[in-house]
């Protein structure tokens, strides 16, 4: 960006909530895969007569996601009409919350990747449900139901960012932060998080809020990322030009990286928002909040925190062990089980657990590598009861099978052959079998050495003790 | 006409059980005066003679084995006829609300209150007319022709449960559920000499009733006498896990007896509802009907509601706002006729532009107006503020007295074309019924006389909130030592 500008970024999103159930009717929430108008009945297609009786689950998610965001639980809400015409918009109407939301306020503080923090304020968070879906095909709109009344949580925050990086890191903390807490699936691409930008730019330093495009469709951490960039430059080769900035709405086209131009946005839509007459007003006492907040994780930038203090590990340790809630509660849990050196763990975690789970596609809980049997494995490398190797192999095989690592040493053998008479054995048969090798070592070829292990090794499956092959080896090509 | 359709719901529930006659005996009778009577009168839309007949059918056979060997209750409603308003959804039969927009549309629900009535053993005879989704005051507004008054052919049942209220005027069915969000239970059952009951707000459950003022719609029942009434208000009301307005308070088993004696009873007399230009037959029937409750005891007592004159403002406010967003799903999309080709606006225009008539128009523009940015404070915000005020003066007048004696309207049913052309003088036909309505609490009415062209005039007493066996004891008590509810049109 040009040095003299700075943007100014709101973000407003949608989290559909991952409740069994619609918001307002006993149908599945979740359609992916299904069939269209598989999900539907008379209640969230309005049928005449019908009434929406609402979902608690729906209300508690909300709750959590309010608490984790630092915003004011309210004790009295309400359920308010907002009225606009969409052929995927049953009743003609969406239930939404207007003035008295769910809650008030809020904030989140979240990294960038130099380190630095940033503070998003929350201007607005609330309870809706979802309409329908129009789609486009055989030259026919057709409409599908089943997204009608899915839950979903509106957050918008200030104008508090201030580069498309910013927005994107926000997006990345929030979809983290969401399915830490368990209340959304936030998958970008199958819309549990959908995001438009709101964005304009001013002369840095300056306090003035500019007239603002918003940018609709941004399905990715990528679309963001490069949609708020697009835009800023485009807004600044305007202003150069010495034109104004005029009250669009863009879509970013994700396939061809380019911005469209969907309306001007000259009036304000007038929703005619009135209460909700056929819902009670939302009310949320002490205890029932103090229940569902009893289940709020520790959250992951807090987490992320003090494993970096009460463990010592670097940032970027901590970082990937707080990546999902699973994950950190398995580094912990197999840190409990070991007792030893919180970053030998993280090693061990992140170079070679999170390979499994990356190529199994499951959570760090599902793994049948328990954090006893992994915090085991270690400490028999540790012990120098079995070497690295064959515990890296061993993570396969009791991810495979499921048995107690010790188990499988004790019937495969795979303990380490640290029996110095033994292997001197295998290896005074070596030398004689390989007199070739000995002699070029013995005229310096000392990088032989390498070779000769790798024999040995060859021969005892791996099980022989490196450092013990290695001096054994050394003991007896050294005598002349 | 047959004795069968003479019958009251306790006449037709003992007759039935002793075998006196048999079910199938009952249905045809309703159908053999309705097939004679009401190509003249209209007060069905639509009737199941095929369905009630197999239904009475099925009656007649638990009732023959349970005279076999009587073990155990029958369902309380076994074999009673009932008719039901068009805006409440009975699965399987059109439902219309007396509008073009819904022909066609047959709900695959059952209204709550339909099937908790169902459950206890009632068959539904019919769909009745209604003004079209239950806007107005005369059946006028129904897209399927006026219903007449069985006192008076030329003359209007009232609305918008006219044809509820006609069928049981006329005897083509022994009691109908109506629906009353401005007075559309009690305004008609005055006209047609029947008596009603507007339940509390919560009450009875909404869900399948088709909306119009969400805040205000009420289920009622309309029948011959105060029993008949009770017995059905009980088994259909209570808390419904499907409208999240319902109130679970527990629903009293209503028993009336045969005392008369009022003397516990404080009647309050609103001084609001006595106005000029009032039928001078209407006022002196209602005062002459006030001193019949005295004569049987009850204190009488002047009370004010000082902001009853607001109640017409503040519900043509309140009403026609919910019903503009109420109404906004009939889009020609997923039910009901669609206009117009394939371009969106054009079948939102042309279906409801087409298919709405012009009293729903009209009330939708008026909401939509009242509801607009820039409007909202000034009308449908203070509507709401003044809402309150009415019902302050409820609970303060339920504190001096025990129930509100009361005109339902300022005269008998008007002539059919007498206001059509005056939307204003027809709204005005509610003034006395709608302050119920925004407050919430219930009503109920009966015949208290009649006027010199022997037209009925009706009663309303309303009570506090969930004290509708008050209501009826008291009502039941003017019906044991009167016979106006007992008089039928020739």
């Amino acid at each position: 960006m040009s040095p003299e500008y700075e943007a100014v970024i709101g973000l407003e999103t949608h989290i559909q909530l991952n409740t069994q159930t619609k918001i307002f009717c006993p149908c599945k929430a979740d359609s992916w895969n299904d069939p269209p108008n598989t999900n539907i009945c008379p209640v969230c297609t309005g049928m005449p007569g019908v009434l929406p009786v609402l979902n608690k689950a729906a209300v508690e998610k909300a709750m959590l996601l309010a608490a984790a965001m630092n915003a004011e639980i309210q004790p009295i809400s309400y359920f308010d009409r907002k009225n606009y015409f969409y052929p995927d918009l049953p009743k003609g109407y969406q239930i939404s919350q207007y003035n008295m939301p769910i809650a008030r306020g809020g904030y989140l503080v979240f990294p960038m990747p130099d380190g630095s923090e940033r503070k998003v304020t929350i201007q607005k968070l609330h309870l809706e449900e979802d309409a329908g879906k129009t789609k486009h095909d055989f030259g026919r709109r057709l409409i599908d139901f089943n997204r009608c009344g899915v839950p979903l949580v509106e957050m918008v925050t200030g104008p508090d960012l201030h580069s498309a990086d910013e927005a994107a890191q926000y997006i990345i903390r929030l979809r983290q932060l969401l399915r830490w807490i368990g209340i959304s699936e936030a998958d970008m691409e199958k819309g549990h998080l959908r995001c438009d930008a709101n964005v304009s730019i001013r002369p840095k330093g300056a306090e003035v809020l500019n007239p603002k495009t918003e940018i609709k469709n941004l399905n990715s951490i990528v679309a963001i990322r490069e949609a708020i960039q697009t835009e800023i430059q485009r807004q600044i080769r305007e202003v150069e030009a010495g034109n104004p900035i005029e009250a669009w709405t863009l879509e970013w086209d994700e396939d061809r990286s380019i911005l469209r131009k969907m309306r001007s946005k000259e009036t304000e839509a007038d929703y005619r928002y009135f209460r909700e007459p056929d819902l009670l007003s939302l009310q949320i006492d002490e205890a029932w909040k103090a229940a569902v907040l009893s289940t709020l994780p520790e959250l992951p930038l807090q987490r992320r925190a003090r494993f970096v203090k009460e463990y010592g590990l670097p940032i970027y340790d901590a970082d990937i062990l707080t990546s999902e809630r699973s994950l950190s509660e398995y580094y912990e849990a197999t840190l409990q089980a070991y007792q030893g050196d919180p970053k030998r763990v993280s090693n061990w975690i992140i170079n070679d657990v999170l390979r499994i789970i990356n190529e199994l596609g499951v959570s760090a809980a599902e793994l049948k590598i328990t954090p006893p049997y992994l915090a085991q494995i270690i400490r028999m490398v540790d012990e120098s009861v079995i070497n690295i190797s064959t515990g890296k192999a061993l993570l396969d095989k009791v991810q495979n099978c499921g048995k107690e690592p010790a188990a499988i040493v004790s019937e495969e053998g795979l303990a380490k052959m640290n029996d110095a008479d033994m292997l001197e054995t295998l290896i005074q048969q070596l030398l004689v079998e390989n007199p070739v090798q000995v002699e070029s070592y013995r005229k310096g070829k000392s990088g032989l050495l390498g070779w000769f292990v790798g024999q040995v090794m060859k021969q005892t499956q791996g099980k022989a003790d490196a450092q013990l092959t290695r001096s054994i080896l050394e003991k007896y090509l050294n005598q002349k | 006409m047959s004795e069968l359709t003479k019958l009251n719901l306790q006449g037709v529930i003992q007759g039935l059980r002793r075998g006196e006659f048999s079910c199938r005996e009952l249905i045809q009778a309703y159908f053999e005066r309705i097939q004679s009577l009401d190509f003249t009168i209209n007060a069905y839309l639509y009737t199941d003679e095929e369905g009630a007949l197999r239904k009475a059918e099925m009656v007649d056979r638990t009732l023959a084995e349970w005279r076999r060997s009587p073990q155990g209750e029958l369902p309380p409603l076994l074999g009673v006829p009932l008719a039901v308003k068009d805006v409440l959804c009975v699965k399987g039969m059109p439902c219309t609300c007396g509008s073009k927009i819904l022909e066609g549309f047959v709900p695959p629900y059952n209204a709550t209150s339909v099937q908790k009535l169902l459950e206890a053993g009632a068959i539904v005879l019919g769909k009745t007319n209604t003004d079209e989704f239950a806007m107005g005051s005369s059946t006028e507004n129904s897209a399927y022709g006026v219903t007449r008054n069985p006192w008076n052919l030329n003359r209007v049942p009232g609305g918008s449960s006219g044809g509820s209220a006609a069928a049981v005027a006329a005897r083509l069915a022994p009691v109908a559920l109506g629906t009353d969000t401005g007075g559309s239970v009690r305004q008609p059952a005055s006209f047609c000499g029947v008596s009603g009951i507007k339940p509390t707000y919560g009450r009875v459950s909404r869900y399948g009733l088709v909306a119009y003022g969400s805040s205000l719609d009420v289920v009622g029942v309309l029948g011959r006498n105060m029993e008949d009434l009770a017995l059905v208000f009980e088994l259909m009301a209570g808390v419904d896990p499907r409208d999240a307005t319902t109130v679970d308070l527990p629903v009293p088993h209503i028993h009336l007896d045969r005392s008369t004696d009022l003397s516990a009873i404080r009647v309050g007399v609103p001084k609001e509802y006595f106005i000029p230009g009032m039928q001078p037959q209407v006022e002196a029937a209602i005062r002459q009907a006030i001193l019949h409750l005295q004569e049987l005891g009850a204190t009488v007592l002047e009370v004010s509601l000082p902001h009853t004159e607001y109640a017409l403002p503040v519900y043509y406010l309140i009403a026609p706002a919910e019903a503009s967003a109420n109404l906004a799903r009939y889009d020609g999309i997923r039910y009901g006729p669609r206009l117009g080709g394939e371009a969106m606006w054009e079948i939102f225009f042309r279906t409801r532009g087409e298919k709405f008539g012009p009293e729903v128009k009209r009330r939708i523009m008026l909401g939509t107006y009242a509801l607009s940015a820039g409007y909202y404070d000034a009308y449908y915000g203070k509507a709401q503020k003044v809402r309150t005020l009415i019902k302050q003066d409820f609970e303060r007048a339920f504190q001096i007295v025990d129930v509100i004696a009361a005109p339902i309207a300022p005269t008998t049913a008007f002539a059919i074309g007498e206001h059509t052309d005056d939307p204003l003088a027809m709204y005005l036909e509610d003034v006395f019924t709608l302050p119920a309505n925004l407050a919430g609490v219930p009503g109920v009415a009966f015949p208290v006389g009649f006027d010199q062209q022997g037209l009925p005039i009706g009663m309303q007493l309303m009570g506090n909130y969930f004290q509708e066996e008050l209501l009826f004891r008291i009502a039941h008590a003017y019906q044991l030592t009167t016979d106006w509810h007992l008089r039928t049109p020739q």
